[in-house]
């Protein structure tokens, strides 16, 4: 390993190589790296991939390290290339609307440079202070707004990302609208870095809206919320955000923000952007429709309280003081109401709490087990997730153990079978990636 | 074309006993009708057009073709204008266009399941009573199919505000190149594992055929505004593309029509664009109708600030499909004005829009022809369509040129060879001016985990010269370089 070492510390200087007691902060699921390092510019971390490439080490690719805990634990010994140093706005151009940035950049550093010229970003993934944008985009991480603005896959004009082989690849272009050549900035967003390490990011902006705004609905159970939903969806309205909360998540955000939650059994966050006159009337309308659909309590949020409201659901249920097990659920929009209630009730049986919050319009469930104050141990734990799984797949859809320890991963799989597209996902890894240096292991399918 | 005739005769028992007697075209007659696509610059003769109805007749097909050696593609309207369905190495066409069925609609989860071979703007009609409709709209719409737009991640104008067809697409069911039948994604979101749908979208028809596509339903705004702004300088108007971005407004759609379009389709529709405006913006507003008023000012202060001579304001529905009609349906007037015309398509960063209009001009004149534009400024997406003759000698070869150069323009103001078209044939050599060794390199790695033999719609996209892409099946030059106007290196 010592001439690997050498040859990394050549590369990014010895300042910016992490060996011994400081990789303490990279060790993942007792995996130890043999070095980290911190390339300062996208050249330096082409040169150490190909330099891990050749030596035969993998690398494993490391932004904000916010969700490093998810798929399987990675291989000992591998080479940590930490994004930190590639934080520049490389390119604003404001009556572009377009962006060209490094993967480093968190995002709320990345959404302050751009609020200058009074542009955003519109993408609102979990713990945007730590989590980097290349990160983002590796896992497809989303938020609340997804339901309006799309997803990071619906944002990313271009990507410069570095291959297996060391070689700056690039995809997409620096314009909006780009059909030259397959579109592989959808094949690297969600990739998990398994087929580029992702180091600059081309996005399209947005005007920052002139009102932002939300309001807040408490319901006596989550099928009332749920009809809520339905309703909210066949209407006019054009909310960002349609967020469900169970009990849990309605306690747990009321207790952040100050909000009443009456003991309500469920409750819902939209959030409307836009003209000030437009959003006025959406949240009357909203307000309507929503007492008509039963709420228990409707408020209408001022602009500080609707950020923060909005900031919490978001990061739920990471946040969740102390889970057994955080995983992340696709449903049809339709099935959000009766997931949410047939999971409630597997956790209730299983003597153990639960958290969740959904995108309801977009049909994802987010879900954090709790410890239930019975003291229930990791069997309950790893049984109540593959029931969880199971009750999704009933209905169509795909279950992610998100994040849990190391020793529940040991006894349920982080990801679903997957199915017979994996040959082709298996494929692409072989002609992109064939001596399985970038992230291996961890992946879909063992990829 | 690939076979000699007594291998068709062989053969077509074969691909009659999988799609029916009726479903088989082998007679040369018959199969000059599929030669081309929208481009009709481009030709190529198939050995046989297929007409499968259903997923298993097209895997069979496709099997078929695989036993015999055969290269395929699939085709939908023909609307193309890249060549893209072209069957250049010869072989088999599976024409979708029996394949037509809306296979359900889910209201509550505001997602449809079609085939492949249904025109787009039959989709939007047949939700509409139900106030939903689909997004991408390209202006071919009442011909162009599902399929197509898949392809080619189709877009049209309405895409500003929207975006184009993959952001609508949420699973494939697809016959790999192979033969095997395969579900990408599906009605639920965020499917584990690669992105296999969002890189299918847009693959040209090279990575396997689409048999049913899971799309995306939005509701009908509830109020829309259309306007019309009259310039007496292109200037102006490109000018004012970026204004409105610049005051924080995202219009549904900002398309910019010069004057010899207005010209011609006034002559041939009388929508009520002036016929002494050097160029006019159509622009469009959609959402809610609380607020859209406000939006309407700034639209006409932007326009007016930048010297607009009228902006007109639709007053009711039947003004506003006149409008779309004039631009939707420009391209067809050109044949007033012109025997044939060059559909080009490129994209620039839209703050460039005014500098490389005036190069497009004088490229065009340089060579002796004339353009006409009509395209979606909002998104810089241009589409200079260079009118011409093909019976005057040597004027094709210059209308070649004429475009070479336009794409090399788009390149060098940092945009792109293809907006929504596709690469096709038309654009492959040009595919080096924006992407490295190692990008298409990487593309082709991707390409050879769908389609290892090369058979599925071969001979597309990637350069003619250095292709690097296995089995590809034979060498056909490029009609540019058969011309003189290009060279292998």
């Amino acid at each position: 390993m010592l001439s690997l070492l050498d040859t990394l510390a050549g590369i990014v200087g010895p300042a910016h190589c992490l060996a011994g007691a400081d990789r303490g902060p990279f060790v993942v699921e007792g995996r130890t790296p043999s070095v980290v390092v911190f390339p300062g510019t996208v050249d330096e971390a082409s040169h150490v991939v190909a330099a891990a490439g050749a030596a035969g080490v993998p690398v494993i690719p490391w932004g904000g390290g916010t969700q490093m805990g998810l798929g399987a634990p990675p291989r000992d010994g591998a080479v940590v290339v930490a994004t930190r140093r590639l934080a520049r706005v490389v390119e604003h151009e404001p009556a572009d609307l377009t962006a060209t940035v490094e993967a480093g950049i968190t995002l709320d550093a990345l959404q302050a440079a751009l609020g200058a010229p009074g542009q955003w970003l519109s993408l609102d993934p979990p713990l945007p202070g730590r989590a980097t944008l290349g990160g983002a985009l590796a896992t497809n991480a989303s938020g609340p707004r997804r339901y309006l603005y799309g997803t990071a896959r619906d944002l990313v004009i271009g990507l410069r990302v570095v291959g297996a082989d060391g070689a700056l690849v690039r995809s997409g272009g620096k314009v909006v609208k780009n059909v030259a050549g397959y579109d592989l900035n959808k094949l690297y967003i969600g990739s998990l870095g398994t087929l580029g390490l992702i180091v600059e990011v081309t996005v399209k902006l947005r005007p920052r809206p002139e009102a932002d705004r939300a309001c807040w609905a408490t319901f006596g159970d989550v099928p009332a919320a749920a009809a809520a939903v339905r309703e909210v969806m066949a209407s006019d309205l054009l909310p960002h955000s349609i967020e469900l909360l169970d009990a849990g998540a309605t306690a747990a955000s009321a207790h952040a923000t100050g909000l009443a939650a009456d003991g309500a059994g469920a409750a819902l966050v939209l959030g409307f952007d836009g003209l000030p006159t437009t959003v006025t009337w959406q949240l009357g309308a909203a307000e309507r429709l929503l007492r008509g659909a039963g709420a228990t309590r409707v408020a209408v949020l001022g602009d500080a309280t609707a950020a923060r409201a909005l900031a919490v659901v978001r990061d739920m249920p990471v946040t969740a003081p102390e889970p057994l097990a955080l995983a992340r659920v696709g449903v049809l929009p339709a099935q959000v109401g009766r997931y949410t209630q047939e999971a409630a009730a597997a956790v209730r049986e299983a003597g153990l709490g639960l958290l969740a919050a959904a995108h309801a319009g977009s049909g994802i469930v987010r879900l954090a087990l709790t410890a239930g104050g019975e003291g229930r141990g990791l069997p309950t734990t790893v049984k109540t997730l593959a029931r969880l799984r199971a009750e999704a797949r009933i209905l169509g859809g795909h279950f992610l153990v998100e994040w849990a320890p190391l020793a529940v991963k040991e006894e349920i799989a982080v990801w679903d079978p997957p199915g017979p597209a994996v040959r082709l996902m298996e494929r692409i890894k072989a002609q992109l990636d064939p001596k399985g240096i970038l992230n291996p292991g961890r992946f879909v399918g063992g990829i | 074309m690939a076979l000699s005739e007594s291998d068709t005769r062989r053969l077509r028992p074969a691909f009659e006993a999988i799609v029916g007697r009726d479903g088989v075209l082998t007679d040369p007659h018959e199969l000059l009708v599929y030669e081309s696509d929208g481009a009709t610059i481009f030709r190529a003769t198939a050995d046989a057009i297929v007409f499968p109805r259903s997923t298993e007749e097209v895997a069979a097909c496709v099997r078929r073709a695989n036993a015999e050696g055969l290269p395929f593609v699939a085709r939908g309207a023909g609307t193309g204008l890249a060549g893209g369905c072209l069957p250049t190495e010869g072989g088999v066409v599976l024409a979708l266009t029996r394949m037509t069925r809306i296979v359900e609609v889910d209201y509550d989860n505001q997602v449809a399941v079609v085939e492949p071979g249904l025109v787009n703007l039959h989709l939007s009609q047949a939700v509409a009573p139900e106030g939903y409709y689909y997004a991408p709209d390209p202006s071919s719409q009442l011909a162009c199919t599902i399929g197509g737009n898949v392809a080619n991640n189709s877009g049209g104008p309405h895409t500003l505000k929207y975006g184009v067809t993959t952001n609508h697409v949420l699973g494939l069911e697809v016959v790999l190149p192979d033969g095997e039948v395969v579900w990408l994604g599906g009605k639920v979101r965020d499917g584990q594992g690669y992105d296999l749908v969002g890189v299918f979208v847009g693959s040209e028809g090279t990575f396997g055929i689409a048999t049913k596509i899971v799309v995306r339903l939005l509701k009908r705004p509830q109020a829309v505004k259309t306007f019309l702004a009259v310039f007496e300088q292109l200037d102006q108007a490109s000018r004012t593309v970026a204004a409105i971005t610049a005051r924080g407004l995202t219009p549904a759609a900002l398309e910019m029509i010069d004057q010899i379009t207005i010209q011609a389709v006034e002559d041939a529709y009388g929508a009520g664009y002036p016929r002494d405006a050097a160029a006019a913006l159509l622009i469009e507003l959609d959402g809610i109708a609380p607020g859209m008023d406000e939006e309407a000012e700034r639209v006409i202060a932007a326009c007016r600030e930048n010297g607009a001579r009228e902006v007109r304001v639709a007053r009711d529905e039947a003004e506003r499909a006149l409008l779309w009609k004039g631009r939707k349906a420009a391209f067809g007037a050109y044949g007033r004005v012109s025997p044939a015309y060059f559909v080009m398509d490129g994209v620039i960063p839209r703050t460039r829009l005014p500098q490389v209009l005036r190069r497009v001009d004088e490229i065009v004149q340089a060579h002796g022809l004339r353009v006409g534009n009509v395209f979606h400024a909002g998104d810089g997406n241009l589409h200079p369509n260079i009118l011409y003759d093909p019976r005057n000698p040597g004027e094709v070869e210059r209308v070649l040129a004429a475009g070479a150069e336009i794409m090399k323009v788009c390149v060098e103001v940092g945009g792109s060879i293809s907006g929504e078209h596709g690469i096709g044939i038309e654009k492959q050599d040009f595919m080096p001016w924006i992407f490295s060794e190692a990008d298409l390199r990487t593309m082709a790695g991707v390409k050879a985990a769908f389609n290892p033999t090369g058979r599925c719609n071969p001979g597309k996209i990637f350069p003619t010269a250095k292709s690097c892409v296995p089995g590809e099946i034979g060498y056909r030059p490029h009609p540019i370089e058969e011309r003189g106007l290009a060279q292998r290196l």
